[in-house]
């Protein structure tokens, strides 16, 4: 009975009922938009970071305690001092490397290891110079732990092998640069060391910093141009589950020693971004609930200010306050639940729609058009939250017209 | 009215050990807080056994509605610890929780208020229907076809699927009184029942009440009109908040 009361009162007041679910449905549907929206820049960027760049590497150096030397030796304090040390004067590199890749492809979780040897170089093409992160590879294993290989738009990897000295950069760099494919351009190293490279690929991620600044190179070629000879400084592995990449890299960084660094270390500080602007949208949209909350709320409150008549001669022919208090409850969950789906509805459509728009996007992550990333726990979360909220907005209502005492209303007291 | 089948009354056997209907006991109810408090029932004693057509009368104020409203369980007794209550088939309200007692008033007791007070977004039969409905003894096309019937003997069969605000008032009044016996009430209480109607619905009305007691339905009304008083075998005279006369006629 108490639904088939809640349901006639939503009905004979049609328009309110509407006005309700539009604002549940316009609240659900730009959430669904906004996370989308943002969820696809994140996932574009951790993508395809993640992806050109493994997902852990070892790096040629133990991880620097975060505690100083003399605070290690003298916790107490003291008068000592020390500035301006100077750095060991050895040659870093990982030891063995052969057999730690090896020993690190036997783990479970580990799939592919290749080792790299990387360094910075400028690279000048006629009068235009531009700062480089020279990474020696060898492309067989390096394509296994990475997918750079399906970013290549011009040229391929492959040529790195049939050519003395080739080179593959990002479209950015070689754009920066001026150079085409093909064309000689002059490495320098900060030790001294100098190449000519032919631009034999370019490739694509997407991601601005990578494309701007990353080249490839044989390993060999790296090692010359680096004055690195016969050393790797990185191993790069992929695991079979890239998020929990963390939790592999603190396991092999106490087998093996190195600053062992999972993707999630190396770009701290952009998931840190990424998780303030989530927490951005979730404010927005989820303020955007309220509001539609309020909506509901004020509506179900003039509902039940008008029907104060209703509320007595229920209550007279036996219905309880639990009934009374259900009646507006059962309204805002039909409100929320019709507000909910078909903005849920409302919202892939948006997503789809926008989607389409072909919008040029340059900036930490590039793209032909608006990233969308929908996720289905992005859906419950909507759709939750939203009959939550909507839930909550109608209990206070429901619990005023559950209070009215009917003797004080036949007599006329409201 | 135009219907030749008598209308549906309540038969219900004695209560349990005996009990009369309705027993107010040391009646007291006070209305309003601190300086506004008013003593509106001043200790009240009656009596109403099955079968009972009894009116109330007395001056506005005295303490009729809320008499009815306390006998009907609408409302509760002050002073409880001083034996102020109510007794509905040998059940004390004043034990009752809300819950409990909003099922005794569903099963028990039928109400018809002055203002009709039906629910405008339903139809005269839905009106009906509902208290059957929350009882949940009939399936919902059982209590919909038996409200058509209340409406049918009460001469308003046409406009069953009527929405109840394009009712006019003393159809409206008869809608209540369907949905008062909807339930087979034990009692069916009335406050100013043709308060609000003109003389011809009036009639209609009291003639309603009088065939309804003369099938055994108890029914206990509040009234100005001493016409439709009269019509009562037992009328009781209420003055500042207490009994001050109960005289009983011929039963009908």
């Amino acid at each position: 009975m108490v639904i088939f009361i809640s349901i006639r009162y939503l009905l004979t007041h049609v328009r309110q009922t509407l006005v309700c679910i539009a604002g549940v449905l316009i609240s659900v549907t730009m959430f669904i938009a906004m996370t989308s929206m943002m969820q696809g820049f994140t996932d574009k960027f951790i993508i395809e970071t993640v992806e050109s760049s493994g997902h852990i590497i070892i790096h040629d150096e133990p991880r620097q305690s975060e505690t100083p030397i003399l605070e290690m030796h003298y916790p107490d304090g003291g008068v000592l001092s020390l500035d301006g040390p100077k750095p060991r004067d050895t040659i870093r590199k990982i030891k063995n490397p052969t057999g730690l890749m090896m020993q690190l492809q036997q783990m479970p979780g580990i799939t592919a290891a290749a080792p790299v040897v990387s360094g910075d170089a400028i690279c000048t093409y006629g009068t235009k110079t531009a700062t480089a992160s020279i990474i020696g590879i060898d492309p067989k294993l390096h394509l296994k732990v990475t997918t750079i290989g399906k970013d290549v738009t011009q040229g391929s990897f492959d040529r790195l092998e049939t050519s003395a000295d080739g080179i593959v950069m990002g479209w950015g760099l070689a754009s920066v640069l001026g150079a085409q494919l093909d064309d000689n351009i002059t490495l320098a190293s900060p030790t001294g060391g100098r190449a000519t490279a032919k631009l034999v690929g370019i490739f694509q991620t997407g991601v601005t910093p990578v494309d701007y600044s990353r080249a490839y190179m044989l390993q060999t070629s790296a090692q010359t141009l680096l004055d690195k000879k016969n050393i790797i400084n990185e191993i790069v592995l992929r695991t079979n589950d890239y998020t929990a990449a963390r939790e592999f890299a603190v396991q092999i960084e106490s087998l093996c020693g190195y600053k062992t660094e999972s993707w999630q270390e190396a770009n701290a500080n952009f998931l840190k971004i990424f998780r303030i602007q989530q927490i951005i949208t979730y404010v927005i949209t989820g303020s955007l609930m309220v509001v539609a909350a309020f909506g509901v709320l004020n509506i179900l409150i003039m509902a039940v200010l008008e029907r104060v008549n209703d509320i007595a001669i229920l209550k007279s022919f036996g219905l309880s306050r639990n009934d009374i208090t259900r009646i507006y409850v059962v309204q805002g969950f039909v409100i929320g639940l019709i507000g909910s789906s078909v903005g849920l509805l409302c919202g892939k459509l948006l997503v789809e729609v926008l989607r389409k728009i072909p919008i040029q996007m340059e900036g930490l992550v590039k793209a032909d058009g608006l990233l969308m990333s929908e996720h289905r726990s992005d859906y419950v979360a909507a759709f939750v939250a939203s009959m939550v909220v909507v839930m909550i907005a109608s209990v206070f209502p429901a619990r005023r017209a559950a209070k009215y005492d009917p003797v004080e209303v036949i007599r006329g007291a409201h | 009215m135009g219907h030749t089948e008598p209308l549906p009354v309540s038969r219900r056997p004695e209560g349990p050990n005996g009990a009369p209907l309705l027993q107010a006991e040391n009646l007291h109810r006070y209305l309003g807080s601190g300086e506004t408090q008013t003593h509106i029932l001043k200790g009240v004693n009656l009596t109403i056994d099955r079968g009972e057509y009894v009116s109330i009368v007395g001056q506005s104020g005295s303490g009729k509605s809320t008499l009815l409203y306390l006998l009907g369980g609408l409302d509760r007794p002050s002073m409880p610890e001083e034996g102020s209550r109510v007794l509905i088939e040998g059940q004390d309200t004043s034990l009752l929780d809300e819950t409990a007692l909003a099922s005794l008033r569903n099963e028990k007791v039928g109400f018809v208020f002055q203002f009709h007070y039906l629910l405008k977004e339903f139809t005269a039969q839905e009106n009906v229907a509902l208290p059957m409905f929350r009882a949940g003894k009939l399936s919902r096309k059982a209590a919909m076809e038996r409200a058509a019937m209340l409406l049918d003997r009460l001469g308003l069969s046409s406009k069953c699927k009527r929405r109840a605000n394009r009712l006019s008032g003393g159809e409206q009044q008869r809608v209540a009184v369907a949905r008062a016996l909807a339930n087979e009430p034990a009692v069916l209480l009335a406050d100013e029942p043709t308060g609000n109607l003109d003389r011809k619905n009036s009639e209609t009305v009291a003639q309603i009440f009088q065939e309804l007691a003369a099938g055994g339905q108890t029914i206990v009304f509040v009234t100005h009109d001493t016409h439709l008083a009269e019509r009562a075998p037992r009328r009781i005279t209420m003055e500042d908040g207490d009994i001050v006369a109960d005289t009983r006629g011929q039963p009908l």
